[in-house]
């Protein structure tokens, strides 16, 4: 994968980064996925934990170094071999966190629904929030899937 | 000394048991979850276990409708690692011994 720059709208995505990195922080601490293992299990899963902390909270620092001086200054954030991958799983494990916490009272059914028409105008502000991070971190996903198999991201469509 | 060198180690019943007994086997589950991308699990199915597209929606979408997909049989240690990748991928999955073998 060559490097690929993408520019975003400032105005639209730097309010949403004290959010994100809230959550990052409590990612730091709790796996996005918990461990499905069986009792039998617990030492595995003990662990595990410590090792998948650690990926998780490189992941989504690999994330926060996209927000660096030429993203505030010209919007440009730049993806390549090294970075796309832990950037993708960090989108991943953010999304599952708000689905898990800040939007944890929305149906199944009814986040999808407003998934797909990206409206918020029935949730509150505080929600509204929440959910334009979620969907920035999707469209961010899309973006870094797109490069690496451009057929992915098709059939989701 | 001649007749202990050629005397076996172990009774011939022994023997043959330690032949024919394979080790148990285990399953690596994949399990649904109805945040993550679609094509972002197909992905990730696809670079963990080598499958080719069809065969990585197939189980994508049998996790999507049942709650679950056994994607993988084998040896023990080798499941571990699976479902420890899996999870580093935020995918979630588990083990479960395969009760078939």
């Amino acid at each position: 994968m060559k490097r690929v720059e993408v520019r975003l709208s400032i105005p639209a995505v730097a309010p949403l980064l004290d959010l994100i990195k809230s959550v990052a922080d409590e990612l730091r601490v709790n796996l996005a996925v918990p461990l499905a293992l069986s009792d039998a299990d617990a030492e595995l899963a003990s662990v595990w934990s410590e090792d998948l902390l650690a990926s998780q909270r490189d992941d989504c620092d690999r994330l926060f170094s996209l927000f660096d001086q030429e993203f505030f200054s010209e919007g440009v954030v730049a993806f390549d071999r090294d970075n796309a991958e832990p950037v993708l799983r960090a989108c991943a494990a953010l999304r599952l966190r708000f689905r898990a916490t800040h939007l944890e009272k929305i149906p199944d059914d009814t986040l999808e629904a407003l998934e797909a028409s990206s409206s918020m105008g029935e949730l509150n502000e505080t929600v509204q929030k929440a959910f334009a991070c979620f969907l920035f971190l999707d469209e961010l996903q899309k973006i870094i899937m797109k490069y690496l198999d451009p057929m992915a991201v098709e059939e989701d469509e | 000394m001649i007749l202990a060198a050629e005397r076996p180690h172990s009774s011939p019943s022994a023997h043959a048991v330690a032949e024919t007994t394979m080790p148990p086997r285990w399953r690596v589950v994949f399990l649904n979850d109805a945040v993550t991308r679609m094509s972002y699990a197909v992905m990730v199915l696809r670079k963990l276990f080598g499958f080719d597209e069809t065969t990585a929606t197939k189980h994508m979408l049998e996790a999507h409708e049942i709650g679950r997909s056994v994607v993988w049989v084998g040896l023990r240690e080798s499941a571990e690692a699976y479902v420890f990748s899996l999870q580093q991928w935020h995918l979630s999955a588990t083990l479960e011994p395969d009760e078939t073998s």
